[in-house]
């Protein structure tokens, strides 16, 4: 009876009847709710760098200035009135708003600025975002207060100076010129805090004394605490559950519209389709494969072909672990793979060659991306307009497989394993695609695939046991630097494993980042991208393009690809309900 | 009866070192790059994998990562779930309610309606309301748990606008009982509802609990009637529910008093075995539901190698699974006569 009353309802719900727009009723017309699967880490700006609790931090705390609208290059004011930057590029003075509130009525000064950034710094947590203030204000290269076995190595009188405050203004003194330095402050990471309050939740007091005790703690002390100057203010976190806030009503701009968000965590897909169709979601994240399912429904717009600022690579391993389980036997007789397969280029470029870009982003990404040339990618300052990149071409590939080795590799044959992390299909497909064009190339070519869950994969790759890695990233900030470093650079956060050592590419991306004039950070930069084509250390393999999903009666909302939250969720001070 | 009980108690102790020492062993399987990736939430954090490691001791020879956690242990404090960002005990006080909430509707109708169902099957044995229940139970078994709840949820959300809904209050009422005019004395929404004198709180709650409680029931009923149906079957056929047939007492007080009490026995060993089960969080039914309580909690930790977390629910499940069947040989005791304990 059960599964009768539950058959016959399924086939009724695909044949209800649409409702005109007039007779539509908004529902929670004071309130929206967002959907996602995402789970905040902390509410501390100086800690957080994940995006789910970057979107939370964003409407409850302000930094001096912000992304103006979808502009990922210009900025509006938000706790700083103006701006100047020195013709050197070493110092950058904010003139700091009067009359503006934190939410617990404390009036916001200077000194709190000043504090707000200092205290990021003395917090400086292992694997946060306060990097991106070490490396202009301390030096290029500093990436931690601490050193390798933990010892604080940063005196604080580095960090004191950093910052200042003069008269009614704030002064940072940069090391040398830092080009995305502006970009930076722009963020959740240079939110203000109001340094009393911090001081009475237990944080840091401001003093040289105490700099290593607040030093890394495990957990900060604004783990569950907000009192910004935001629209919105935290009125409940429950964990896994779901975050409220409630509107700021003394918020130094006019109050936001709304009176309340709710971003809850739902981690089932019906779920969250169920919510949206029925109107109690405004917003959900809707899984690629899932998008179809809500397209073109009544009540639902989609906003599509949203440009991203994020990419994916498949990194060649120049140096594999003679241990690694993944290369068989180690040899180039046909059963297995050298440690040192990638070092010779013609077999990365080999590789390049039979990488089917088309194919991969119709079937692994739906049509919801491109193939970028280099890892400075479209949205960002000098991408070069005639970079070249690589296409299927399996002639090619053959040519470059048979002088590989002096043409052993392509006499002998090779074994080799490719991982990806299970449950991403992108990286199964990519994989799939690799093995099904080489191995046609010559029978003697054998690619295995293996899924293994991610804890695994990220210990093989961390060992150097993988022979390729596949990886992503996303823009810290929109400046080619935060590329090129992570993709190229011999210390860069997803090249680290790959052991690609470019002296030239170093000293480029060390220069690129540290020169003030435009134009020859546009030689330098373009100069990196001819490398990347030359070299082939690894391939670009998509840069995606996003989407977004509301319920028709709302407004306002506004997509910016540096801001956190977005395409799903983002900045919620402008959006209101209604028809 | 007395020394019995603490003997039963003082059993807890070995039972959860046991329990413990057996999880931490498993655990350490996982080198420490796996249990950090725990930590690293993103690829800029790849490069502080070392010192990742370093602070959280993952390195660490495992009788001193032991010492280390068992000393926190016996302060109270059972360490930090990072998948939830909370303190273990406060994540296990703060699932716990809704895990409650399912348990004290599901339990006992699962119970109540399994034991009805299996003495009716009995004792009308191999007649047409025989089969028909027997076929029923087994349908509802044989249902995977997930699916039930997915097309409950597309019926009875779906189609009838949001009939019952997922999660356990609506927006309206979730605000209110977070606001100052509503005292959550237990978090048990519905309880706390009947305590506030709130009705609309209170019809809310039970709307949302309505489809949750349906599919946990309708997959354990089938469980508990087969059982009840074994046992009463096999006491009907016993010398001394003959000799009470034979001695004239009426078709009733024999079923109730003579056969069914004793055939209660598998079903209290069955009972107990359902509560701990629940008591542990109905996993699946808390994921399609968006009813968020201690299983989803354990499976989320477990997914993500989050070894405090992990640690953590393995000591409170044990306790709930020792106490449990405690409660269960109490129970055969009082039922059963026969049986003595000390």
């Amino acid at each position: 009876m059960l599964v009768v009353v539950v058959v016959v309802g399924a086939v009724a719900i695909s044949m209800r009847k649409t409702t005109p727009a007039e007779n539509r009723v908004v529902k929670n017309p004071d309130t929206l709710v967002y959907e996602t699967i995402g789970e905040m880490e902390s509410l501390d700006p100086a800690w957080a760098y994940d995006t789910a609790s970057g979107e939370v931090i964003l409407n409850v705390y302000e930094p001096l200035l912000l992304f103006k609208g979808g502009s990922t290059d210009e900025f509006e004011p938000r706790i700083a009135e103006s701006w100047t930057i020195s013709d050197d590029g070493l110092t950058y003075t904010f003139k700091i708003r009067t009359g503006v509130k934190f939410q617990n009525g404390d009036i916001l000064t200077p000194q709190d600025v000043v504090y707000s950034i200092k205290r990021a710094m003395v917090q400086d947590r292992d694997g946060g975002p306060v990097w991106m203030f070490l490396e202009p204000l301390i030096g290029v290269g500093t990436y931690s207060t601490r050193d390798s076995d933990g010892n604080i190595s940063i005196p604080f009188e580095q960090i004191n100076n950093a910052v200042t405050v003069e008269g009614d203004s704030v002064v940072f003194h940069l090391k040398q010129p830092y080009g995305p330095f502006i970009q930076i402050l722009a963020q959740t990471w240079a939110s203000i805090v109001d340094e009393n309050w911090c001081i009475a939740q237990g944080d840091w007091p401001g003093t040289a004394e105490t700099y290593e005790n607040f030093n890394n703690p495990q957990t900060p002390p604004l783990q569950e605490k907000m009192n910004g100057t935001g629209p919105f203010k935290l009125d409940r976190w429950e964990h896994g559950v779901q975050i409220v806030l409630m509107r700021n009503d003394n918020y130094w701009r006019t109050p936001a519209k709304l009176k309340s968000v709710v971003i809850k965590k739902v981690d089932e897909w019906t779920d969250r389709k169920l919510a949206l169709l029925a109107g109690d979601a405004d917003f959900v994240y809707i899984p690629r494969a899932n998008v179809l399912e809500v397209e073109n429904l009544e009540g639902i717009r989609m906003i599509k072909d949203l440009p991203t600022l994020a990419a994916d690579a498949v990194f060649f391993n120049f140096e594999i672990n003679d241990n690694s389980e993944y290369i068989g036997s180690g040899k180039l007789d046909g059963n297995g793979t050298p440690t040192n397969f990638f070092s010779d280029k013609d077999v990365r470029l080999g590789f390049a060659y039979s990488f089917d870009w088309d194919t991969y982003i119709r079937e692994a990404l739906l049509g919801e991306g491109k193939q970028p040339a280099s890892p400075v990618i479209d949205g960002l300052p000098y991408v070069d307009p005639n970079a070249k990149k690589y296409s299927l071409n399996p002639a090619q590939a053959e040519n470059h497989f048979r002088q590989a080795f002096g043409g052993a590799l392509w006499e002998n044959g090779f074994k080799l394993t490719l991982l990806y992390n299970t449950g991403n299909e992108p990286r199964r497909i990519s994989a799939e695609i690799f093995k099904q064009n080489i191995e046609n190339l010559n029978p003697k070519f054998s690619i295995e695939i293996v899924g293994r869950d991610w804890p695994t994969y990220l210990r093989d790759m961390v060992a150097g046991n993988l022979s390729m890695y596949n990886l992503g990233w996303q823009a810290d900030f929109p400046d080619p630097h935060n590329f090129v470093s992570a993709f190229m650079s011999s210390g860069g956060s997803l090249s680290m494993f790959q052991h690609y050592n470019n002296p030239l590419v170093d000293n480029l991306i060390n220069s690129g980042i540290i020169e003030p004039d435009p134009a020859k950070r546009q030689t330098i930069y373009y100069q990196l991208q001819q490398i990347y084509y030359d070299d082939v250390p690894s391939l670009m393999i998509d840069q995606v393009v996003g989407r977004h999903v509301e319920r028709d009666w709302v407004n306002g909302w506004y997509y910016n690809p540096i801001i956190p939250g977005t395409p799903w969720g983002g900045d919620y001070y402008p959006v209101w309900k209604g028809y | 009866m007395r020394s019995y009980i603490i003997r039963r108690l003082l059993l807890l102790i070995p039972v959860l070192l046991g329990i413990i020492i057996l999880t931490f062993t498993i655990l350490q399987f996982f080198d420490p790059v796996q249990r950090a990736s725990l930590y690293v939430t993103n690829p800029r954090q790849f490069r502080d994998i070392p010192a990742i490691i370093q602070k959280y001791h993952l390195n660490d020879p495992v009788y001193v990562q032991f010492y280390y956690w068992i000393k926190e242990v016996l302060r109270g404090n059972l360490g930090w779930s990072k998948s939830i960002n909370l303190p273990v005990t406060d994540a296990i006080i703060y699932f716990l309610p809704a895990t409650l909430e399912l348990f004290i509707f599901a339990v006992p109708l699962t119970i109540l309606i399994g034991i009805r169902l299996g003495r009716i099957s009995a004792v009308h044995r191999d007649k047409p309301v025989d089969h028909v229940t027997r076929g029923l139970a087994i349908a509802g078994y044989s249902l995977p748990t997930f699916w039930l709840g997915l097309m409950l949820l597309m019926v009875f959300y779906g189609f009838f606008s949001g009939l019952f809904p997922p999660e356990r209050l609506g927006t309206a009422a979730d605000a209110f009982v977070n606001s100052a005019a509503f005292t959550r004395y237990t978090r048990i929404n519905s309880l706390d509802a009947i305590l506030n004198l709130k009705p609309w709180i209170l019809l809310d709650a039970l709307r949302h609990l309505v489809l949750p409680v349906i599919t946990l029931t309708v997959v354990n009923i089938a469980f508990v009637m087969r059982i009840m149906r074994s046992s009463m079957l096999e006491s009907l056929g016993k010398g001394y529910v003959v000799t009470a047939k034979a001695k004239g007492l009426d078709e009733k007080t024999v079923i109730n008093k003579h056969a069914g009490r004793t055939a209660l026995i598998p079903v209290i060993t069955v009972a107990g075995y359902l509560v701990s089960g629940l008591m542990a969080g109905a996993v699946i039914t808390e994921t399609v539901f968006t009813y968020k309580g201690l299983g989803w909690w354990s499976v989320n930790a477990a997914i993500q190698l989050d070894i405090p977390a992990v640690l953590g629910f393995s000591i409170f499940v044990g306790t709930i699974v020792v106490l449990t069947n405690l409660v269960v040989d109490l129970l055969y005791a009082y039922v059963d006569p026969r049986i003595r304990l000390g």
